[in-house]
């Protein structure tokens, strides 16, 4: 089979496919695309308008072809960590170069580069280099995830305390750790799609703690300008987390790791997944809410907690010696007594008013956001997976978190890792020599995609939503990537029907298949 | 006129496909000298379009030079929208087999002069040298294309306003709201249909049944267009058992016997018109002599 074939109109048809929709259903329908511009095509558009058709016809033999996998949060892959850079640009970028060529055998076309915390004058360069780039033959960088500095100390997992900030001057603390031009407005990064440097899209993510002081204050001056927050290694209260994605934050990293675990009186973070309609906090949220009229108010409501204070106290409890570190995933012991020090604000919200559709649930005055989930089964348990899919199905991004040692073909053993530590790999499980503490995952995106839907009994098709258009659609980026659309970008996976990969294509190029590679 | 009866509406939709089929491959159609065929909308010609399909993937028949005109449009829904007849003819048959889109005309409804865009059509069809052979079905009210009843039936392409009873049939498509249902559509008049030289139409279901009766049984009528057929030399009604609910059983009987005599008369004529052919290549032979 060749890579490269030359057509007389560079259209070609995909027939006898399964094409995952954007609601998780899959439907056998040709799709066209245009292999020159690398973008999928309205067919019939293209054929009343352009009064075109394709001249070649590649027949999948009843096999899926998916949007390609995105994944949004993956610390480095075959060797190479994103977190290290020793001074030389031309070696990174080669890094950088190599995990985009091999990572689409495992069905990503579409990757955000994540760096954990760095000594904060690292960040300027690491996220310069981190700029959108598309390296032919192989997946896209989108952009950066810097998942911290401003992390929460008490569920800092893996990330190094030292480099651990907080925010005091609120936009000036930002500024002056990712640099002011990382943070700039959109168009900014545009220019580079002009020259052609890249596929057009800027992904900027930043993992941070809403409870650390002025961290709050800087979410919706971040949504503002194109950056997607994302809640993690937190301690936040319901009230707090709710008020972070009121203010923008649309993403929640690696639920259930790092973060306090479900308490029934306070859910915290996790419990954004079953946001009720009847609790609405309000913003400002010095603003007292209007008493539902009929109901009466049994207790007064006390005013939330400032930010500053509620911050105070857990740094006070955070920095407590007794907090050792370990693996997020398993840094349950590092929680912070799981009944909340303060009285969790429950306050009822505007809605008084009963309806009478079933099935049909009232709206939330805001969205429920998205959670990474890293499905190798390890970081979270299979029915604590199904439990957050079916609290929310639409919001569900599978992540692989992944680390360096991340290579389907890496024999398992003993590797190498930073500051002369060295990890064990067996099978999926990663731990520090000589521990039993987890260093990540080396799970890789395909097999998430399998296991999401043994774990949880939903269809492939469902299960590939997850890694396709749910993402595309928590970056704001669903027009062009992890999606069937026309005028999408032409990345695609293509997946038997037990969902192993076939073959991988980037802008309409064949860049791997299985059959070359048996 | 004939009638061929079927036991459902896939084996109406094959006998169909094979008849159009073999017409194409008879004809021999080359760039210079394309079939031409005339195609309907609607549920009906679906398994025709699917048996089509499976011709033309099993590699036994190409529509490479073969042109189409389709019968109607509606006026004013856009080309994209899910229930336009583009959208329609995209779908159901024009993406799964190998005609060029150049050789393919359905009427513009968002022309911004509709008469001219009618006129032109006709002009169009003229100068493919006619139609070869137009496939059609019928409506509850028997009106073929959208020659609702009354309409005249020496009709040409022009705009016509929708009856009440094919906007309520149609509201189904639009979410049930009557008022979605465009109100006018183009469509070829009841002489362009007849002005082909072959009309094949597929009548199945009971709910056709009444439509039928009336266009076969019963004098050549304005408010049953379909009736019309009765005065082109060349007319082929394909049905279903359901479709014929509401004919006498006379008639069933006697357009079931004539069937068997049908593939002889077509064998008949196909040597015929072979020895024709091969007449008039020595006609020409001798006259480049």
């Amino acid at each position: 089979m060749s890579l490269h074939s030359n057509t007389s109109n560079g259209l070609v048809c995909f027939t006898n496919c399964l094409l995952p929709q954007e609601d998780g259903s899959l439907l056998l329908r040709d799709l066209w695309i245009d292999e020159q511009r690398g973008v999928i095509l309205d067919a019939q558009r293209t054929f009343f308008l352009r009064k075109e058709r394709p001249d070649r016809t590649i027949d999948l033999s009843g096999n899926i072809l998916s949007p390609g996998f995105l994944d949004i949060q993956i610390n480095g892959a075959y060797g190479f960590d994103f977190s290290v850079y020793d001074g030389d640009d031309a070696k990174y970028q080669s890094g950088l170069k190599n995990v985009s060529a091999n990572i689409v055998e495992t069905g990503v076309t579409s990757l955000v580069p994540t760096i954990i915390t760095q000594e904060k004058s690292m960040y300027p360069k690491l996220l310069s280099l981190l700029r959108p780039y598309s390296p032919s033959g192989g997946a896209n960088l989108l952009g950066w995830h810097a998942e911290g500095p401003f992390l929460q100390l008490a569920k800092r997992g893996a990330h190094a305390p030292p480099f651990i900030l907080s925010a005091p001057d609120k936009w000036h603390s930002f500024e002056a750790v990712y640099g002011e031009h990382n943070l700039a407005v959109r168009e900014d990064w545009e220019m580079d799609v002009a020259s052609g440097k890249s596929c057009g899209i800027g992904v900027r993510m930043i993992t941070a703690a809403p409870e650390i002081d002025g961290v709050m204050d800087v979410i919706e001056e971040l949504t503002k300008r194109g950056v997607i927050v994302s809640i993690g290694h937190s301690i936040a209260s319901s009230d707090i987390a709710t008020r972070a994605v009121q203010s923008g934050a649309r993403l929640i990293t690696h639920l259930f790791n790092a973060m306090p675990q479900l308490h029934h009186r306070d859910p915290s973070i996790i419990g954004l997944l079953g946001a009720s309609p009847h609790i609405s906090p309000a913003i400002p949220p010095t603003v007292p809410p209007t008493p539902v009229s009929g109901l009466p108010r049994s207790a007064k409501v006390p005013p939330p907690p400032s930010a500053k204070a509620l911050t105070q106290l857990i740094l006070s409890e955070s920095t407590a010696p007794k907090i050792a570190a370990s693996d997020e995933a398993l840094s349950v012991g590092a929680t912070p007594p799981m009944t909340p020090t303060h009285k969790a604000p429950v306050r009822m919200g505007s809605r008084s008013e009963m309806h009478l559709d079933k099935g049909h649930v009232a709206e939330l005055e805001f969205e429920r956001p998205f959670y990474g989930l890293i499905v190798d089964g390890i970081h979270s348990h299979p029915n604590s997976v199904r439990l957050a899919y079916t609290a929310h199905q639409d919001g569900c991004v599978l992540i692989t978190d992944a680390m360096p040692m991340l290579d389907p073909h890496l024999r398992d053993g003993v590797h190498d890792w930073r500051d002369g530590k060295r990890l064990v790999k067996e099978g999926v499980r990663l731990y520090i020599e000589g521990t039993d503490t987890l260093a990540g995952s080396v799970v890789t995106m395909d097999t998430c995609v399998r296991n999401f839907a043994r774990f949880t009994g939903c269809s492939l098709g469902e299960a590939i939503k997850c890694a396709t258009y749910n993402p595309a659609k928590c970056l704001n980026i669903e027009n062009c990537k992890g999606t069937l659309r026309p005028g999408a970008d032409a990345d695609f996976v293509v997946l038997d029907r037990q969902g192993r990969v076939v073959s991988t294509w980037v802008r309409g190029i064949m860049v791997w298949t299985s059959l070359l590679n048996v | 006129m004939r009638l061929t009866i079927r036991d459902d509406a896939t084996a109406v939709g094959d006998y169909i496909a094979n008849y159009i089929g073999k017409r194409i491959k008879e004809f021999n159609p080359t760039p210079n000298k394309p079939f031409v065929l005339g195609l309907p909308t609607g549920s009906s010609p679906i398994p025709t379009y699917k048996a089509l399909i499976k011709m033309v993937k099993d590699g036994k028949l190409s529509f490479k030079h073969v042109v189409t005109f389709n019968m109607d449009e509606y006026v004013g829904l856009p080309r994209d929208h899910a229930e336009s007849y583009h959208t329609f003819m995209f779908r159901e048959f024009f993406s799964h087999i190998d005609i060029p889109p150049t050789q393919v005309h359905i009427l513009d409804g968002n022309a911004e002069d509709l008469v001219g865009e009618c006129e032109a059509y006709e002009l169009l069809i003229k100068s493919f040298g006619g139609i070869e052979l137009f496939l059609g079905g019928i409506g509850e009210d028997g009106h073929i294309a959208f020659n609702e009843p009354g309409s005249s039936l020496r009709s040409r392409t022009r705009i016509k306003t929708l009856a009440y009873d094919t906007l309520l049939a149609n509201a189904r498509f639009f979410k049930n709201d009557i008022n979605a249902v465009p109100r006018m559509a183009l469509t070829v008049g009841v002489a362009t249909v007849l002005d082909a030289r072959e009309v094949v139409v597929v009548v199945t279901g009971q709910r056709k049944a009444l439509a039928l009766s009336k266009a076969i049984e019963e004098g050549v009528n304005h408010l049953w267009t379909l009736s019309a057929l009765q005065l082109h030399p060349s007319a082929l009604i394909v049905v279903d058992e359901d479709a014929t609910a509401e004919l006498r059983v006379k008639t069933v009987k006697y357009f079931k016997s004539i069937e068997r005599v049908q593939d002889m008369v077509e064998a008949q004529q196909a040597e015929i018109r072979a020895k024709h052919k091969s007449i008039l290549a020595a006609g020409h032979a001798e006259g480049h002599q």
